[in-house]
């Protein structure tokens, strides 16, 4: 099996088949690894790269021969979707990602619909799907992974969190109605991705945390959407990969819920531990990103061999990236899952 | 009803969400002349003081500690008119931010939330803050603590710069600086010369109190 792709063992790891090593990707958006050292030693830089449609691909290209993950991760950041329902985004700089700048709604019973489809025909959604089309041309070999913020992130963050938060409990019909709409747009602009030839569709949720919502709030508001978007994925013919942030203890049994493909969780999760309670879950993490900031290339190669004793399905960071984590931190980590695998 | 008891089912109202109790149980305070500031310190308050507990404990989760905190809104809106002046006890004026680069502000948000319901007057300076802002506005408004927050180790050292600052402009002892966040820590908080650190909601107001019972000590 030594000839096989990049784009097969991570398909193959995501369809439950064997392997010869687990693969070792970084899929973009929330877990973005377009940091400062890889932009400064390219031609290909943010904020720019946000909007169009060459430089995304390039710096997206650059980021996979510098880090040596082995997937092209697009967009670089979790505002696409927010900004073409509605909200203010601040593209941020090279060190910093860009950031809701204010959400339009007060409230989930003051959202303002827009016509359906509309998040793919935005302009930055437009240069997002672009850069997947031409990346997956032209290397076929190399799954390019499409990030999609999850619905209870994005509703959140086109409604002011607080009152959003709140409306959960207190405004639950409103609630649901407005993440239908969310995650109708989400569904459409997934599978615009899957046509341009994503490969994977990954799914990153923050908001949506069990330290957050708590198991009945997650159960309700969370889970089904996350179902439904991956369900349509599926239905669109590439396999899913679902994050959830922080601790998850207290939504153990919601995750084995989960529909996606695979699981990602942050480092505070044992994964063997969660593999030996959830049977048949596909397990993707967890190399602490604090570790990958400020560890060393001895520390961080360590842990990527212990991680490799928990028997974790696909090897990649525990949670977003901070953009000043050392390339050389990051180089240790794929070399060492290469090596050891 | 006694007040003892008026006191307790407010404090239980609080916990459970429950604001139509809490506005009945307001109302017959002020009926029955009982304080004002006693009744939102014994019965509002506390209540707050248990539903953050129960966050802590993971038996609460934001969305529940949102609307206790709604619950006691109602009822701090009937009692505060019947305050009387003199009672008003005068405590310290905080304001409070997430640092520029930064947009998690979940934290702060309950951070302020408990603090404002312990009495605590607070200025909420939103999101995504300039350093200088923090120093700017704290001295408009005469703030005592200055609290920042900050998610995320790439801006974290934002707040090491609202403290030199403080410093170059000479009024850094006019201040207490308080930092939190997932990210920060004591050591981290020493580090950069923040006055403490507090790794949760319910825990920055014992911190805050402690503050002001310092200061008290403190001569100016
Ligand atoms: C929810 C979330 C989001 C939401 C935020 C919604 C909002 N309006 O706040 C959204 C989806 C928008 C988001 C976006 C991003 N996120 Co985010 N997000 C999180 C997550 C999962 C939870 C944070 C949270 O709200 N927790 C719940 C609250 C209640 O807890 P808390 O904030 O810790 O607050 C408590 C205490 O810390 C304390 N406290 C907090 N502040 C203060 C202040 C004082 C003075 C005191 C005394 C106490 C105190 O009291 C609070 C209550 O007890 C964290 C991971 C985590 N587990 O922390 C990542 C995390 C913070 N995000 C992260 C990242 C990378 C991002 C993005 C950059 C992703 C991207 N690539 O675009 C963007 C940010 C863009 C920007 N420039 O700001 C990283 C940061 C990495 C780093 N560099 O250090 C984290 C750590 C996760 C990770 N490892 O990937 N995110």
């Amino acid at each position: 099996m030594n000839s096989i792709s990049p784009r097969e063992r991570l398909l193959r790891s995501l369809g439950g088949k064997t392997v010869d090593r687990p693969p070792v990707i970084c899929p973009g958006g929330m877990m973005n690894a377009a940091v400062v050292d890889v932009m400064t030693s390219g031609i290909y830089k943010l904020p720019e790269a946000h909007h169009d449609p060459d430089l995304m691909s390039g710096l997206a290209g650059n980021v996979q021969r510098e880090t040596g993950f082995e997937n092209f991760g697009i967009p670089f950041c979790m505002t696409v979707e927010a900004e073409s329902l509605g909200s203010e985004v601040d593209y941020g700089s090279l060190e910093c990602e860009p950031k809701i700048g204010r959400e339009p709604f007060p409230s989930v019973k003051e959202v303002e619909f827009r016509p359906r489809g509309v998040i793919g025909r935005t302009a930055r959604a437009e240069a997002v799907i672009e850069a997947i089309t031409s990346l997956s041309r032209e290397y076929e070999d190399i799954p390019a992974i499409g990030s999609v913020t999850g619905p209870l992130s994005t509703a959140a963050s086109i409604v002011d969190p607080m009152p959003f938060l709140k409306d959960l409990r207190r405004e639950k019909d409103a609630a649901h109605r407005v993440l239908d709409y969310v995650c109708g747009e989400l569904e459409d602009y997934a599978r615009l991705m899957v046509e341009g030839g994503a490969s994977v569709i990954s799914i990153a949720d923050p908001t949506a945390t069990g330290e957050i919502l708590g198991p009945k709030i997650f159960r309700e508001f969370a889970l089904p959407y996350l179902n439904r978007l991956a369900d349509a994925v599926h239905a669109a013919g590439v396999p899913v990969i679902i994050h959830i942030c922080g601790n998850v203890r207290s939504i153990k049994s919601e995750l084995a819920l989960l529909r996606g493909d695979a699981l990602s969780v942050d480092a505070m999760v044992n994964l063997k531990a969660l593999k030996g309670e959830t049977p048949g879950i596909t397990t993707m993490g967890n190399l602490s990103t604090y570790l990958l900031e400020f560890g060393n290339e001895g520390s961080v190669g360590k842990s990527v061999r212990a991680l490799m004793n928990q028997d974790i399905d696909i090897m990649a960071p525990a949670c977003g990236l901070s953009t000043s984590t050392p390339i050389e931190n990051i180089r240790a980590f794929t070399s060492a899952v290469r090596e050891t695998g | 009803m006694t007040k003892e008891k008026l006191y307790k089912g407010l404090a239980d109202a609080v916990v459970d969400m429950d604001e139509s109790t809490v506005a009945r149980l307001s109302e017959e305070a002020v009926c029955n002349r009982f304080d004002a500031y006693e009744t939102i310190d014994m019965g509002l308050a506390k209540g707050m003081e248990r539903a953050g507990q129960l966050f802590e404990d993971e038996e609460y989760f934001v969305p529940e500690l949102l609307m206790c905190s709604e619950a006691l809104t109602v009822g701090v809106d009937i009692l505060k008119p019947h305050i009387r002046r003199s009672e008003r006890e005068d405590k310290h004026k905080i304001v409070i931010g997430v640092i520029r680069g930064d947009t998690h502000d979940i934290g702060k948000n309950l951070v302020k939330l408990m603090l404002s319901s312990a009495g605590f007057e607070v200025v909420d300076l939103g999101r995504d803050v300039p350093t200088n802002t923090f120093v700017d506005r704290a001295v408009e408004e005469s703030a005592r603590i200055i609290m920042i927050s900050s998610l995320m180790t790439t801006t974290m050292e934002g707040m090491k710069e609202v403290v030199s600052i403080l410093q170059e402009r000479g009024i850094r002892s006019r201040f207490k600086v308080v930092i939190g966040g997932g990210p920060v820590s004591q050591g981290f908080a020493d580090k950069i010369g923040a006055d403490a650190y507090s790794p949760n909601a319910n825990h920055a107001v014992r911190l805050a109190n402690e503050l002001v019972r310092e200061d008290a000590r403190e001569p100016k």
